[in-house]
């Protein structure tokens, strides 16, 4: 057993503005992520064979599982980087209460087009499928849909609103809460925190991103009440995959913060923005909205310049991850005499899982190598590692955190059986994605040949895993969610 | 192509995730010395300089370069829901193809695999456009066109085939 280092006093430690509403959002991110899962491992199943899933149901349950994934991932990570921005910053608690319930709206609305409505045009609404469904769906259902992303993105665009209202208020603009400051060298006696540089950095490149993608919902709901409005259909796929990538990446970004925040407890160093922190957050400001075209590398009528940059951009944003968040990360823990938790475990897991994913990814961007993995089971092998190993690892440990207690301990059994469970599922799981996708196995297909059966069948063996490690840690959270703090 | 990227993907992730193992381990070691800074420079240079000759080395020939009209076969190819129409169903094997791709309604990513499900190369096929790939088929055979965009409820079904005959002469 050990307890805080004595060289590092948190001094905000003790405030936790809002943490009632923040408690709440995580256990109902821990609830649909464990439900969002059971939809995969369904797919999973039903791809090898093992249940009978007819394909219209798979593609509902796909489209469910990819909304529902990447809201609950940036629901989790808004969660997260509120609670520690209350540290640093007075922040609405009415404004995180309407962001909720839009959220929750959006999210009934969602449920209902799909389940009711039988919309099965994936999360991605690439335009215009969802108003040409072939009969599976009515146009009504995919404007329930679209609507329901309305409702989210109106919900998201107040909660950056105030943030960046609440941070331009405390530090005077959002080029110094950038750090541009310490870029350039000039005196600051009050520097922003490195959650307050996240923030800033998301609040601006999140905003652009649902604001572009609303425009493109705004268009495509026009489409389906009056078909003879055409959309530019690349140009339709540029702003949904701007919107896409930005956003689920502002969701590891907003979930990072847990890492800035919680793992200093444990190696008793504070994690402080310095020059080489702000540069790579001001990277990551340009870099993640340039990288979008790496989406787009087999639409060979882009402009080649256009594909060239999502090369470059997908290999190079790697440099601010691996040598600047994940070696800060070694540096932290080395020496450090940590004690491993479920908490701190999951945490420094989740900057590896993020920083190992980025591997494919990068590789996957190479247009050359993009001919022949695009659209394979490559690419869920890529985003799910740092998903499953990365954004979601973060919101388990920042969950575990919030129910840990004043004493810091080594994990229990279960608590080890659990990160064993998900670490090993997790890692199978992804891995035989990969696998999958050097085997050219189509991604999105709700029926698979034979030749591909045994991948699909030991994937589903893996998902169970992460299941099963899953439903450990929201039960164990909600579990503690009521007890005193000891 | 693919075992290649497969393997060496496998190793760069095998090779970071080992460091975060050393890492954690470390946590019971000495705290880092006044190194560590150096130490970073480095990764970002080695980085750095590995990017751009990969970056150099993968675009110095256009992935996307078609071959020239004088030299190739033209080959039209129109998808919908969910069906694939090719105006051949017999190619020369050692000749250059274009592939002139289009869609009547969404979306739809033409991929084309060999006899062994091997995907061989892909191209987006996009409403309002003609998209253009040039491949050339080394070995005659039995050829299939899956679809690589999900484009609704039958997407899985939408294959067709054709055949690659050995070159005359």
């Amino acid at each position: 057993m050990s307890t805080v280092s004595e060289n590092y006093v948190p001094g905000h430690a003790a405030a936790a503005p809002q943490a009632g509403a923040v408690k709440l959002t995580m256990v109902l991110s821990g609830a649909v992520f464990a439900l969002m899962m059971a939809f995969g491992l369904l797919m999973r199943a039903a791809q090898g064979q093992w249940i009978d899933l007819d394909p219209a149901l798979f593609y509902q349950l796909l489209t469910a599982h990819g909304a529902g994934m990447v809201g609950t991932a940036a629901l989790s990570g808004a969660a997260i980087m509120w609670y520690f921005c209350g540290r640093h910053l007075v922040l609405s608690g009415g404004i995180f209460w309407a962001f909720l319930g839009l959220f929750l709206l959006g999210v009934v609305l969602i449920l209902g087009a799909i389940f009711i409505g039988g919309y099965g045009g994936a999360w991605t609404f690439l335009f215009p499928l969802p108003a040409l469904s072939g009969g599976a769906w009515e146009a009504g259902a995919a404007a329930a849909f679209m609507l329901g992303y309305t409702a989210i993105g109106v919900g998201f665009l107040l909660y950056y609103l105030e943030l960046g209202r609440r941070i331009h208020a405390r530090y005077g603009s959002l080029v110094r809460a950038l750090g541009w400051n310490l870029i350039l060298g000039r005196e600051d006696n009050d520097p922003p925190p490195p959650a307050i540089v996240a923030a800033a950095a998301v609040t601006i490149f999140n905003s652009i991103g649902i604001i572009l993608g609303a425009a493109v919902l705004v268009a495509s709901l026009v489409h389906l009440l009056v078909p003879g409005f055409e959309v530019d259909a690349l140009l339709a796929k540029n702003l949904i995959y701007f919107f896409g990538h930005v956003f689920i990446n502002a969701s590891i970004y907003m979930a990072v913060t847990a890492v800035y925040e919680i793992l200093p407890e444990y190696t008793g160093k504070p994690w402080k923005s310095n020059r080489l922190f702000a540069i790579a957050w001001n990277a990551v400001l340009i870099f993640v909205m340039a990288v979008y075209w790496h989406h787009l590398l087999q639409d060979v009528v882009m402009p080649p310049w256009m594909l060239v940059v999502g090369q470059l951009v997908s290999y190079f944003s790697g440099i601010p991850l691996i040598a600047v968040t994940a070696f800060s990360t070694f540096l932290y823990v080395r020496g450090s005499r940590m004690t491993w938790d479920l908490a701190s475990s999951l945490l420094v897991l989740s900057v590896a899982g993020w920083s190992v994913g980025s591997v494919p990814a990068s590789i996957d961007g190479m247009i050359s190598v993009n001919k022949v993995m695009h659209n394979t089971m490559w690419v869920p092998g890529h985003f799910h590692t740092y998903l499953l190993l990365g954004e979601v690892a973060m919101a388990f440990g920042f969950m575990a955190w919030l129910v840990r207690g004043k004493t810091i301990s080594q994990m229990d059994g279960l608590d080890r059986a659990a990160f064993v469970t998900y670490l090993a599922g997790a890692v199978g799981f992804v891995t035989v994605f990969l696998f999958s996708g050097a085997a050219s196995i189509p991604r999105r297909w709700a029926v698979h040949y034979e030749e591909w059966l045994s991948h699909d069948r030991i994937g589903t063996l893996f998902g169970g895993l992460v299941v099963l490690g899953t439903l450990v840690f929201v039960l164990r959270f909600a579990a503690r969610l009521g007890r005193r703090e000891g | 192509m693919q075992p290649v990227v497969l393997i060496i993907s496998l190793i760069l992730m095998a090779a970071l995730s080992a460091v975060f193992v050393a890492a954690a381990r470390a946590s019971r070691g000495p705290a880092p010395g006044p190194g560590a800074s150096a130490k970073r420079s480095g990764l970002i240079w080695v980085m750095t300089i590995l990017g751009v000759i990969v970056s150099v080395a993968s675009l110095r020939d256009w992935p996307h370069a078609l071959a020239g009209t004088g030299d190739a076969l033209e080959v039209n190819v129109s998808g919908g829901q969910w069906w694939w129409d090719i105006d051949t169903t017999e190619i020369p094997a050692g000749k250059p193809v274009n592939f002139n791709v289009t869609t009547e309604d969404v979306t739809h990513g033409m991929g084309i695999y060999d006899s062994s499900l091997t995907l061989l190369t892909q191209v987006q096929a996009i409403p309002g456009y003609t998209t253009q790939i040039t491949y050339t088929f080394e070995e005659p055979g039995s050829y299939q066109i899956l679809c690589m965009e999900f484009c609704g409820v039958a997407h899985h079904d939408m294959v067709n085939e054709f055949e690659v005959i050995a070159a005359e002469g």
